[in-house]
């Protein structure tokens, strides 16, 4: 009867000490979350995350370039001329449609990112031209000669009015 | 010994306690939202054009609650990220005043006597006999009467005048702590948590320590 | 496998032997009360702060142009930066206390005699570092207070003799305090806590060498000894919580309560604030320091206040084992130095005036007064004590120490070193 009476004791403890264990980590792995979160991005730098472009400066074939989220964007207003060769065309080394890149067809936003090592390509007559290792892209931001392997990255954006995007938000 | 450590502790806390030439009217500040927007909207109307809030930012405008469309319309073309600077430049400041006036955005922090102290100095403003004003509370400041409580006599108005007052110091209160509610409720969950850990391991103990004393 | 790898590490590093001899099994005194317990709370406050200062200063601008910006930054913008900040700021605080409440038991108990002399100098060594780290700490943030703060301080070394402003302005790197001070405030108060941590280890290894110090202050016998754990690990863990509850509720509900108004006003090297109020762990030996009308011999004796606990193992003379608890006169003392040491609080948190000055010089002659009195207190009470009669075991514990020495005494003239 004694030892039945230690034993449980003795299991209660354990029960007691475990449940303790586990609030104790739980609280203490908790109290590590505000450590790792004070590394992510500060509220000043998350403000910087979405960038508005006026569109009503930037005239026929002007190109833009604005800061969004430290990387060149390219906002290219383009000519009829363009808009047409462009949909007649779907790419040469990343196949893809003109439709697909544009949400208004006089306006091409892409990140001004080579996406062969990174540099920032360019203008040149018939797009851009890198200047690291000579990829060329067409007015609608897609590869057309190599080393680069992919267009131009689209950033999310939208419209907000007639002549204002916001970049970053899609 | 606990005797020492509450009279340590109660030292420390009269050490922060400085006695004021003028006595402050102690008051608590609003902390709901309506209050604070008034403060702000009072702010903007009698403060604003000559003091900067550089640390408070029109995105922080529109965290606290804001309606974008009014934190929009104040922005104009200023983008979010935008602080809240001033009017004047510190060339025409000093031009007018002989100095630069501070900006607000830890004012109800750099004062002994915190929001209390603004609260009584914006409303410490009297003319003496011969038409010249002065402040009670800051004798030697530089700044007009922002709010007319000098020249105020209609016993309505001064109740308006201190209410808005009242609303200025809670807007600035909330400027110069933005996460103070944040804080608040985070500090309970964690204070529960705490009380809930040390019974649990005030439990642990003794349950070791009965072990030891029967031997 | 589990088994295995400790197997492979201990033929390499004496891993689990270490934590047996130093953790597991390391004997304790059986009677420790929760006035032990600080030890262990103020090491965990020390990585506390290593903690939160290593994250601070992921964001943190050393640049008298920048500091005072980026320390609203953080309170702002960073995530849960209000918290890293209101943590270590609080956490200064509750260093200062932890170790005040430390070294006040050690006073009380006599822990600081024979066999642990080396402890408390250790102890005293930390305090000073310390102090130090606090000292350049508050000057980062780059405010009234923290400016005009360290401009005094640095000031202090004027009175060293022939050099005096040499040093002053090679300890700012300028004329006045500046951008080269506070860079290399902040280079050094991220490296002290490091040396901090270092002194913390030797104090350790001299604490498992002499073991603990106990209530009844006499050493006790094997049998009395408990394994540290679970007994004190429970307890030191118990106590943690206690120390965190109420750490929580400065750091949550009360985090502006020990800053000064004037430090959220960013530095103005032209205009002085009406008052250069210390911080509290400071205060009573500021008041020390505005109590000796000269500047020479305020300066010292305000060093000399700090460092007059080191003296200690050597004032107290008596041989009646135990702390306070057995010496009614040195219990009297302990209370009335405690209750000093709060009247020079309160004098250094206040303005000069004469009231103030007259407080401050008693209180000064009475905090140098009551050291010099030790020696002379200690060898009247154990006399008085001797004559009144003591306790059966005490009188045998005193007997047995005295032959122990004059044994060790009998041997090192002999020649025998062992």
């Amino acid at each position: 009867m004694a030892d039945k009476d230690t034993l449980s004791d003795a299991k209660r403890r354990k029960f007691l000490i475990k449940v303790t264990s586990v609030v104790g980590v739980a609280g203490a792995a908790a109290a590590c979350l505000p450590f790792i979160d004070s590394m992510n991005p500060s509220a000043d730098v998350l403000a910087k995350a979405t960038t508005e472009v006026d569109l009503s400066g930037i005239p026929e074939s002007g190109v833009h370039i604005v800061a969004w989220q430290g990387k060149p964007v390219f906002v290219y207003h383009r000519t009829q001329a363009e808009i047409k060769a462009m949909e007649a065309s779907n790419g040469v080394l990343d196949p893809e449609s003109d439709q697909q890149r544009v949400k208004q067809p006089e306006w091409l936003v892409v990140v001004g990112v080579c996406t062969h090592m990174g540099c920032v390509p360019n203008k040149s007559d018939s797009g851009w031209l890198c200047p690291c290792h000579g990829s060329e892209y067409d007015d609608s931001g897609r590869v057309v000669r190599g080393p680069a392997p992919k267009n131009l990255e689209v950033p999310p954006y939208k419209f907000v009015a007639a002549d204002k995007i916001v970049i970053g938000v899609a | 010994m606990k005797k020492f450590i509450v009279l340590l502790i109660l030292c420390c806390a009269s050490s922060q306690v400085w006695p004021e030439e003028a006595t402050l009217q102690n008051i608590k500040v609003d902390t709901d939202l309506p209050a604070i927007e008034r403060g702000m909207d009072d702010l903007m109307n009698n403060c604003h054009a000559c003091h900067s809030l550089k640390y408070i930012s029109y995105l922080d405008l529109l965290k606290l609650g804001i309606d974008k469309k009014k934190v929009d319309f104040m922005r104009g073309d200023q983008p979010l990220a935008a602080p809240l600077t001033g009017m004047l430049s510190d060339e025409a400041a000093m031009q007018m005043f002989g100095l630069v006036p501070p900006d607000l955005s830890l004012m109800t922090k750099a004062r002994e006597g915190g929001p209390s102290y603004v609260y009584s100095y914006l409303l410490g403003y009297y003319n003496t006999p011969d038409g010249v004003t002065h402040n009670r509370i800051f004798p030697a400041t530089k700044m007009p009467d922002p709010l007319g409580i000098s020249t105020a006599t209609d016993p309505a108005k001064r109740e308006e005048l201190k209410k808005t007052a009242h609303d200025i110091v809670s807007f600035l209160a909330w400027a110069s702590d933005p996460h103070s509610a944040e804080r608040h409720r985070l500090g309970y969950y964690v204070i529960g948590y705490l009380l809930f850990l040390t019974a649990l391991l005030y439990a642990v103990k003794n349950r070791i320590w009965a072990g030891l004393k029967k031997h | 496998m589990k088994n295995r790898v400790i197997g492979w590490i201990d033929q390499r590093f004496p891993l689990s032997s270490f934590v047996k001899h130093d953790l597991t099994e390391y004997p304790t005194p059986r009677n420790l009360s929760y006035w032990w317990n600080f030890g262990f709370l103020a090491g965990f406050v020390l990585v506390l702060q290593v903690a939160t200062g290593i994250f601070l200063a992921m964001h943190y601008r050393a640049d008298a142009s920048l500091s005072f910006d980026s320390v609203q930054h953080i309170m702002r913008d960073v995530n849960y930066g209000w918290l890293l900040r209101f943590m270590h700021a609080t956490g200064a605080s509750a260093f200062f206390m932890v170790i005040y409440i430390h070294m006040a038991r050690t006073l009380y108990y006599g822990s600081y005699r024979a066999p642990r002399e080396l402890m408390w100098w250790t102890g005293q060594g930390l305090l000073l570092m310390l102090m130090a780290t606090a000292f350049m700490g508050y000057l980062l943030p780059w405010g009234q207070m923290s400016y005009w703060g360290a401009t005094v301080i640095t000031n202090l070394f004027k009175v060293t003799p022939y050099f005096g402003d040499q040093i002053v302005t090679w300890l700012r790197g300028d004329y006045s305090v500046s951008d080269a001070t506070l860079t290399r405030f902040f280079s050094l108060h991220y490296l002290l806590p490091f040396l901090i941590i270092g002194g913390v280890v030797v104090h350790l290894v001299a604490l498992h060498t002499v073991k603990s110090s106990n209530p009844s202050g006499i050493d006790l016998a094997a049998r009395d000894n408990i394994p540290f754990h679970p007994y004190f690990t429970s307890k030191d863990l118990f106590g943690l919580g206690i120390f965190l509850i109420v750490y929580c509720i400065f750091v949550f509900f009360f985090p502006n309560m020990l800053m000064d108004p004037a430090n959220f006003i960013p530095a103005n090297p032209m205009q002085t604030p009406a008052e250069i109020v210390p911080e509290w762990y400071f205060l009573p030996f500021y008041a020390i320091l505005r109590s000796v009308p000269n500047m020479v011999g305020g300066v010292v004796a305000m060093g000399l206040s700090v460092m007059m606990f080191a003296f200690m193992p050597f004032l107290d003379r008596s041989r009646i084992p135990g702390g306070a608890s057995n010496r009614p006169m040195v219990k009297l003392g302990f209370y009335l130095f405690i209750i000093n040491m709060l009247v020079l609080g309160y004098v250094g948190a206040h303005p000069v005036s004469e009231r103030t000055l007259l407080i401050g010089h008693i209180a000064t002659i009475f905090y140098f007064g009551s050291f010099f009195l030790i020696p002379f207190i200690s060898k009247a009470e154990e006399r008085w004590l001797i004559k009144r009669g003591l306790s059966p075991e005490l009188k045998e514990l005193m007997e047995r120490e005295a032959r122990e020495k004059t044994q060790s005494q009998a041997r090192r003239r002999s020649g025998d070193t062992k």
